[in-house]
């Protein structure tokens, strides 16, 4: 794995700017062949991770997000790096039913600096025979 | 809409006993306020689909938050919930509404095209695929896909984070999980996936449960791979907010 196969982005631990962090997640997929369903699954993911991880409203900090490509895989980290003290807001039962359903691997706990996910998406067979 | 005496005594009775068919009936004699009430904020930026199922969730809310014991119209109070709740999912979405003209035009243009594709290849459509079809950028096949969907990260009506569920930090859902804990699993979250219109529900089921694909239930369902990848990321946004929601369930 070299530099050039991961992005990193650090965005105010609010609703709206975790919006980049689907749209940097859709774009790296793109590149490396994933489908439009994948694509969508895997937004829908970042999303539900992110709310597992700031909750509903939002927190005082920020998250730092890793996007690393490795061949047909795309794997995204993110950190949360708060001020507050809240109780972190952790999945649901239909959450992880959903991301079950959507990636590959997925987690979500407590880290040395903050509580942090990790998901893992494989580009699938039909889309490894199109780059193929 | 009359609110006859039956209607009244089967709120007093809900009221009393929670019981769920009595609400699917109060919500199935209210469904056409609702939709009344979605149609009164169309042609701002939403589907009209869209807004009658934020509208529902708004009844829903109203159904459940109803006091029979107060001396008002349900249709009054139930107006009030429905039209916050559609103001909110607007304002929410007001990014979306802002997005250029030319990318909800390519949105538009999209849905066709990714159906046309599918056909073509009998697979889901890659971002570059798209993008050589309708000549523009990947960038903005990403742009366009954003702007339509328009759905956001946070829930519909933001919980209080301090509920206190208990809920273990640590979560793992390994794929070895057998099919029994699936049915398991399924028949747990009932009462929330009931809270969902039926359309909804029926792509829920289908995709987190049934583990068909967008592509498929397009298919299966005979509408757009966008609106199944819609749906659901209205649906998973619905039930992340009723998930969250205190178990008493009374609206704001």
């Amino acid at each position: 794995m070299t530099a050039a196969d991961e992005v990193k982005l650090v965005v105010p631990a609010q609703p709206e700017f975790l919006r980049l962090a689907r749209v940097t997640a859709a774009g790296l997929a793109g590149r490396i062949g994933f489908s439009f369903d994948e694509v969508e699954d895997l937004r829908l993911a970042i999303d539900e991770l992110c709310f597992g991880l700031t909750g509903p409203t939002g927190r005082h900090g920020t998250v730092e997000l890793r996007y690393v490509i490795d061949g047909g895989e795309l794997v995204v980290e993110g950190e949360g790096r708060f001020a507050d003290d809240i109780a972190i807001v952790g999945l649901s039962e239909m959450s992880k039913v959903i991301l079950g359903a959507l990636v590959d691997e997925h987690r979500l706990g407590p880290g040395p600096r903050g509580p942090q996910f990790r998901l893992v998406k494989r580009r699938h067979d039909d889309a490894a025979r199109r780059s193929g | 809409m009359a609110e006859p005496e039956s209607l009244r005594r089967t709120f007093e009775r809900y009221a009393r006993t929670g019981d769920a068919a009595l609400r699917d009936q109060l919500v199935a004699a209210h469904m056409g306020l609702a939709a009344y009430l979605a149609r009164r904020f169309a042609n701002r930026g939403q589907p009209l689909e869209d807004l009658v199922q934020v509208a529902s969730l708004g009844l829903l809310k109203a159904v459940d938050g109803f006091d029979p014991g107060l001396g008002i119209e349900f249709s009054t109070y139930a107006t009030t919930t429905i039209v916050g709740e559609l103001k909110r999912h607007l304002r929410d979405r007001g990014w979306a509404v802002r997005a250029p003209r030319r990318m909800q035009e390519l949105y538009l243009h999209l849905s066709s095209v990714i159906d046309e594709l599918r056909q073509q290849l009998g697979r889901s459509p890659t971002i570059a695929e798209m993008a050589a079809e309708v000549q523009v950028s990947e960038e903005e096949v990403l742009e366009a896909l954003e702007a339509g969907q328009a759905y956001r990260f946070a829930s519909l009506d933001a919980p209080k984070p301090d509920s206190g569920s208990g809920e273990p930090l640590v979560d793992h859902l390994g794929s070895e999980d057998a099919e029994l804990g699936r049915v398991e699993v399924r028949a747990t979250l009932e009462p929330l996936l009931r809270q969902l219109p039926g359309r909804q529900r029926e792509i829920v089921q289908l995709r987190f449960f049934d583990g068909l694909t967008q592509t498929e239930i397009a298919r299966r369902l005979a509408i757009s791979q966008m609106q199944v990848s819609r749906l659901l990321a209205r649906s998973v946004a619905q039930l992340r907010a009723l998930a969250e929601e205190p178990a008493e369930g009374a609206g704001d």
